[in-house]
């Protein structure tokens, strides 16, 4: 590899990187080669986001809004965690669910999360239940594999081991099987919570009345360019926030397992 | 020619002053078509001797040098071979050993006949389109030596080659290495930590101390290796049997064991 | 596999059976909410002669395919140098990663209504969106791939002493292109989904576009085969990626076979 930098460098360039990036964007947002109204300049964005946290627009104020998208989000995501999780599981440890549930999973795979919104909306309305089952319909299949993978490569020698104990199967369930596909399952939740909250705003922005994508969607329709990317600085946040969340359960049991270094 | 180099060379890693001393006062020379090999206990440094010459590490005291040039980078007239093959997983046996002199600029026809000629001594032929991962540990390094051998270097640097290998492939390359450099001598400098391998293969083995490494002595074996005609033998069973082969042997584990207890105590 | 194969085709037999006898034998599903295998063939024959949404099936599929593989190159030929750089050059990391720090976060799909905002309902904002959501995994992939490429392959590169060019386009590239491939499966996913998405919130045409008007019109036979088309170029265009994938990376499957 190319050589080496120090860290003091590497925070000098990295500073330098943002610092370029903010001030191309403020410049030509200044500059008025591009319009202020589809440019607005990252002060103006930065202060439109502070003015959105106690004023109301499209119906409720930021907060307001994120509450409902995360309402949303956390039902969603728990019932495709919830189903999706021991299905993989039980996908793994039988065979004959696995070659039944499958093809059927692999169908529906290909279709992508979003196209389900017209059913979704059919069946469930556009309130809270149609954008929740467009959640679930992007959140579910990493949980259904990961926990699918975790289950179904397991040291085979771990299990020789228990059976060589004589262990009866449940207990090798709960105290092989089980312990030993976590960390991937955990992974799997991480994909599916970003793969989820993406989903919603996909939703938000095509059915729904409150939630943060209607707010941009609103924002865009009265050329509010810094409406809209308010909203999307707030969107990256809690996508931000909620996978550090789960990267956090993950480290915390690697190190239980005393797997950090 | 290929004469090396080492003039009070010295290694620091890390802050100068504080850092971590790899290596103090190495001084070596090693003669153009001469085979030296170094032994010593792991981390002792003798690895960063060998990426010295080849240009991956820089000296921060003394001078390294390669026909009285100072070493600032890598380059095919060192090659290299590593313990762990570092061949091109994603090229042919063929166009492994290819690319050094595609990169050398030598014409099509003298490529592909140094190519053929290489690969018949190395007994490669047949496996010319293979892709590395499908050959064994042994014949992967034949392709690495193959790819070093090939570009005719004035420096063979060997880091050890066959720590990967099993003990029967082992013996297998050690007796096939000593044909190649017998009948295509190089200047080659050998790094291992088996004994038995540096008397056998080296006319000169340079034992090394840890922490921080310096060379504790050096041991003519091409004298001993002529007086009493070692390459009459062709099995290197039988030439580890005999009495000079044992007393050097011997000689060297002392020394190394010595550093050892030195270092317990 | 072969008892793989026929308990995976008997399952799906028996689903469009159960969907058959739900839908159309005992209306236990009622007509408005999903649509019987009939209403399903006859939305198609409609969409496929008549037209539906503004054109007929082809041109729809045609419009839609044409974005995806246009935003999709057009990241691949953006990110994969980006990553390369990047994975080379520490400086070029530590300069550029911040910024990926701020931006990736954001979910593709956010991007579209400054998308539509800047460029319209048309095309150009369709393939805006689409490059950025593929921009990102094919950038992160790649970068990925440089930094896994063993140290000792590398420096056996160093050792032979490559030319600059050469050194690219026989070690870097090769060398990450595992990583590159996992990447641009990745990239084309999000392409899929960020095109739908694009096209459900406004477009003149494609895909997206039959199922917002379906959904309008309470039309669920429409709405099926819009989703079957989405799932069938999605396949589609992943197994011609798996192709070439497995066309480049030959060496690689030997390499995997062999440490089993």
């Amino acid at each position: 590899m190319n050589r080496q930098i120090s860290f003091t460098q590497s925070i000098l360039l990295g500073f330098l990187g943002l610092a370029c990036f903010l001030g191309f964007w403020q410049g030509m947002s200044m500059s008025g080669l591009v319009s202020e109204i589809f440019l607005p300049s990252p002060v103006e964005v930065y202060e439109r986001f502070m003015t959105l946290l106690d004023r109301r627009f499209a119906g409720a104020t930021l907060p307001g809004h994120l509450a409902a998208s995360f309402q949303r989000f956390a039902y969603g995501f728990l019932l495709a965690a919830a189903i999706g999780i021991p299905l993989g599981l039980l996908m793994g440890w039988y065979q004959l669910l696995d070659e039944i549930v499958s093809p059927l999973f692999d169908a529906l795979r290909f279709v992508a999360p979003i196209a389900w919104v017209p059913f979704a909306a059919l069946w469930f309305g556009t309130g809270i239940g149609g954008p929740i089952m467009i959640i679930f319909a992007g959140a579910f299949p990493p949980c259904v594999i990961n926990a699918y993978r975790g289950a179904k490569f397991v040291d085979p020698r771990l299990i020789e081991a228990a059976n060589m104990l004589g262990t009866p199967s449940r207990r090798v369930i709960m105290e092989v099987l089980l312990p030993s596909s976590v960390p991937s399952i955990i992974s799997g939740l991480r994909v599916s919570a970003g793969l989820g909250w993406q989903s919603l705003v996909g939703a938000e922005l095509i059915v729904a009345s409150a939630g943060v994508g209607y707010m941009m969607v609103q924002g865009q329709a009265n050329i509010q360019t810094h409406t809209v990317m308010a909203g999307m600085v707030a969107i990256g946040l809690v996508g931000l926030a909620l996978d550090s969340a789960l990267r956090g359960l993950e480290r915390y049991i690697q190190k239980r397992r005393g797997l950090d270094h | 020619m290929g004469v090396i180099q080492f003039k009070n060379v010295g290694k620091t890693f890390g802050p100068r002053d504080s850092g971590f001393v790899a290596l103090k006062d190495i001084d070596l020379e090693i003669r153009d078509k001469e085979f030296v090999a170094i032994v010593g206990p792991s981390g002792c440094g003798k690895t960063t001797c060998l990426r010295m010459v080849a240009g991956f590490e820089n000296a921060t005291d003394g001078v390294v040098s390669v026909d009285g040039t100072p070493i600032k980078r890598p380059g095919p007239d060192r090659a290299v071979v590593f313990q762990q093959f570092a061949l091109f997983p994603w090229k042919t046996v063929y166009d492994n050993i290819d690319l050094g002199l595609r990169n050398l600029n030598v014409s099509g026809s003298e490529r592909s006949s140094r190519i053929e000629a290489i690969l018949n001594l190395m007994n490669l032929t047949q496996y010319a389109k293979h892709f590395p991962h499908q050959l064994s540990g042994g014949m992967q390094q034949r392709v690495a030596i193959a790819r070093a051998y090939v570009l005719d270097p004035d420096v063979l640097l060997m880091d050890e080659p066959f720590g990967a290998l099993d003990a029967q492939t082992r013996v297998v390359m050690q007796e096939e290495l000593v044909r190649l450099a017998r009948k295509n001598p190089r200047t080659v400098l050998f790094i291992t930590h088996a004994v038995e391998e540096a008397v056998y293969l080296a006319d000169r083995v340079a034992i090394m101390t840890r922490a921080p490494g310096r060379i504790k002595e050096v041991l003519d074996v091409a004298s001993i290796r002529n007086a009493e005609d070692w390459d009459s033998h062709e099995k290197i069973e039988d030439v580890m049997d005999l009495e000079s082969f044992v007393h050097l042997r011997t000689h060297i584990w002392r020394s190394l064991r010595e550093e050892k207890a030195a270092q317990h105590a | 596999m072969q008892r793989r194969v026929s308990i995976g085709l008997a399952t799906i037999l028996i689903v469009c059976a159960l969907w058959y006898a739900a839908t159309a034998m005992f209306g236990i599903i009622p007509p408005g909410r999903f649509p019987s295998p009939a209403e399903t063939w006859s939305a198609l024959v409609h969409v496929s002669g008549r037209g539906y949404g503004g054109g007929d099936l082809t041109m729809h599929v045609y419009n839609s395919l044409r974005l995806v593989v246009m935003g999709f190159l057009f990241a691949i030929a953006t990110g994969v140098p980006l990553g390369l750089l990047m994975g080379w050059s520490r400086k070029a990391e530590a300069f550029i990663n911040p910024i990926f720090l701020i931006i990736r976060p954001i979910p593709p799909l956010a991007w579209i209504p400054l998308a539509i905002l800047w460029l319209g309902l048309g095309d150009a904002a369709k393939i805006m969106v689409i490059w950025f959501s593929a921009f990102v995994p094919s950038v992160i992939n790649t970068f990925a791939g440089v930094r896994n490429i063993d140290r000792p392959v590398l420096e056996a590169a160093y050792m032979l002493g490559m030319p600059k060019i050469r050194f690219v386009s026989e070690v870097l590239i090769p060398g990450a292109s595992p990583m590159i491939f996992t990447g641009l499966r990745l990239s084309l996913q999000a392409s899929w989904t960020t095109l739908v998405a694009a096209e459900l919130v406004g477009a003149f045409y494609g895909i997206g576009r039959v199922l917002n008007v379906a959904q309008q019109d309470l039309y669920p036979g429409m709405i099926l085969v819009g989703m079957i088309a989405v799932a069938i170029l999605g396949w589609g265009t992943t197994r011609v990626l798996g192709m070439a994938e497995a066309r480049a990376l030959r060496w690689n499957t030997a390499a995997l076979a062999a440490k089993g």
